[in-house]
């Protein structure tokens, strides 16, 4: 479970987010809904430390993790992982090598072995083996989100971070990554937080929602609980949203 | 009407005075920020230095990576460090015939060229043309990475961005610019060689020999050839992995901090050298 309690961020004096209260269970899809450029990425970037927050505390299983160590964070890092907005594949890797990676250094597999996982998550994220050997750079979109994604659950995380899953794909690949995302919980009983600001996404996979608006959480329950009023006004300014 | 005018005048040099001092602020001001911020980089630099060197024990952990920069830091330098040493010895002889007369015995012209060489030349033109090559490209890997968020990715997989990217840039600049030196030196001494002696016939090998053996010191050459260039090395790998990681803004930020990690690794090179022959020689 993540607790998160009164979470500050600011840059250059501007405040980005504000006393951000959440609560995550586990085994949960989580979304964190809102407009373009209301601190969503940084909301998740701090959830997951790779920016320190101002004030405020996030806790996992009840460890606060602005306590840990640099060493004892590394450590933690084993349970997380995240799927950039940008997807970050290390482009001067192949795709092989991107998802060898962690295997490579954290574990002590044979090669082989370790090839065997590589082929077993390509797999699954739905991808053919002759995408090995190709560089990010000769992929398309859709096929470099699922190679992250791939990338991601190789490390069998018990957290799962998606930055806009969904953002530049088509429809089909929109309804393959829903169908990724949902059979992480399901089979592997993932806990997932998602955050988009693509509505029907999140009425799609949520389990349980949050709304954020101008640096603050605005609704925090069941997806069911979600009125077209909020939705109204949580767009209101008349942000760009796809739905 | 000659007071109005007394009073416009007495106004105006108000106004000028006025806009003097907020001049004279402005540049305070801004020398101060700078001042600042030249501080805030230095203690930065000095952090990631700490990091890197406490990092050095999970070397073994990231061989794979230190293999690679190796590769790149000695092989793909390989044609540019040979064309520059053949000229730079052709150019010191040219430079040593010209300015010795006839009453200079042809072995001091060869000691002379031999040495500026092997204690100057080769390591500073060499280490500076390397600065060039290795700094914008390490830099502009490594900010390229930090603008799509890669580095944040070594992150969340567990890998330290210094031990992964910085250590093995580092050790590859410490291990190879002294080796690159010293087969600089060596091409460089040869085609001084062939120059004057071979196809000159300008003075004999003998002579040459003993131009190069005249008070000749083991030290001179540890200097030019090990020390000089291992710090040299450290300084260019180094000034590329903190102007990369540092980048922000997108491409152009990535030509800014190569541009920057080439410029302070030249200058710190050129500084480094004088006070290293100020401390050994
Ligand atoms: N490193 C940073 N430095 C300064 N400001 C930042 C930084 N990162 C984010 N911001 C600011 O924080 C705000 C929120 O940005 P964020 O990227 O979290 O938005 P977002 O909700 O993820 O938007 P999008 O849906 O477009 O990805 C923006 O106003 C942005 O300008
Ligand atoms: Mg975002």
């Amino acid at each position: 479970m993540i607790e998160v309690r009164k979470l500050c961020k600011s840059f250059n004096g501007k405040k980005v987010l504000n006393k951000i209260d959440l609560e995550i269970r586990e085994n949960e899809i989580f979304t964190i809904l809102g407009p373009s450029g209301h601190g969503k990425t940084v909301l998740i970037k701090l959830l997951v430390r790779l920016l320190e927050p101002d004030s405020g505390s996030i806790s996992y299983d009840g460890q606060d993790i602005s306590s840990l160590s640099k060493r004892e964070f590394n450590e933690m890092y084993k349970k997380i992982a995240f799927i950039f907005q940008s997807n970050a594949l290390f482009d001067y890797l192949d795709v092989k090598d991107n998802l060898s990676l962690y295997k490579k250094l954290h574990t002590k597999l044979s090669e082989k072995m370790i090839m065997d996982e590589v082929l077993e998550a390509i797999h699954f994220v739905g991808l053919g083996q002759d995408i090995l050997n190709k560089f990010p750079e000769e992929l398309s979109e859709g096929m470099k989100k699922r190679v992250a994604i791939a990338r991601a659950v190789i490390k069998l995380p018990s957290y799962i971070f998606y930055d806009e899953p969904t953002l530049g794909l088509d429809q089909g690949n929109i309804v393959k990554v829903i169908e990724l995302i949902r059979s992480l919980k399901k089979d592997v009983s993932l806990t997932s937080i998602v955050v988009t600001h693509n509505i029907h996404l999140m009425f799609e996979i949520s389990d349980r929602v949050a709304l954020l608006k101008d640096r603050e959480i605005v609704f925090v329950g069941d997806k069911d609980n979600i009125s077209n009023v909020m939705l109204q006004n949580l767009y209101e300014k008349g942000e760009d949203y796809e739905l | 009407m000659k007071k109005d005018l007394r009073i416009l005048r007495e106004q105006n040099r108000q106004k000028k005075n006025h806009t003097f001092w907020k001049i004279c602020a402005l540049i305070v001001d801004s020398l101060g920020q700078k001042t600042i911020a030249f501080f805030i980089t230095v203690h930065e630099i000095w952090i990631l230095f700490l990091s890197s060197m406490r990092s050095i024990f999970s070397i073994w952990f990231f061989r794979r990576q230190f293999v690679e920069q190796l590769y790149s830091f000695s092989v793909k330098t390989i044609p540019i460090t040979t064309v520059l040493s053949i000229f730079l010895g052709l150019g010191a002889l040219v430079q040593g015939i010209y300015q010795s007369n006839p009453f200079v015995p042809r072995v001091y012209t060869v000691n002379v060229v031999f040495k500026s060489l092997v204690i100057e030349l080769c390591p500073i033109i060499l280490s500076l043309v390397l600065a060039g090559k290795l700094g914008a490209s390490l830099a502009a890997e490594i900010g390229s990475m930090k603008i799509s968020d890669q580095i944040d990715a070594l992150k969340t997989l567990s890998l330290d961005p210094v031990g992964f990217l910085v250590l093995p840039r580092l050790l590859a600049g410490f291990i190879m610019l002294p080796i690159i030196t010293i087969f600089a030196n060596f091409i460089a001494i040869l085609s001084v060689f062939f120059a004057s002696s071979v196809v000159s016939g300008w003075i004999s090998p003998l002579e040459f020999l003993r131009g190069i053996q005249l008070d000749f010191r083991v030290f001179e050459l540890i200097l030019g050839s090990l020390i000089k260039p291992s710090l040299f090395g450290i300084l260019i790998a180094f000034m590329g992995c903190y102007f990369g990681l540092k980048t922000v803004g997108g491409a152009k930020g990535v030509g800014k901090a190569s541009t920057n990690a080439v410029v302070i690794s030249a200058i710190l090179i050129v500084i480094v050298d004088y006070y290293l022959g100020v401390l050994f020689l």
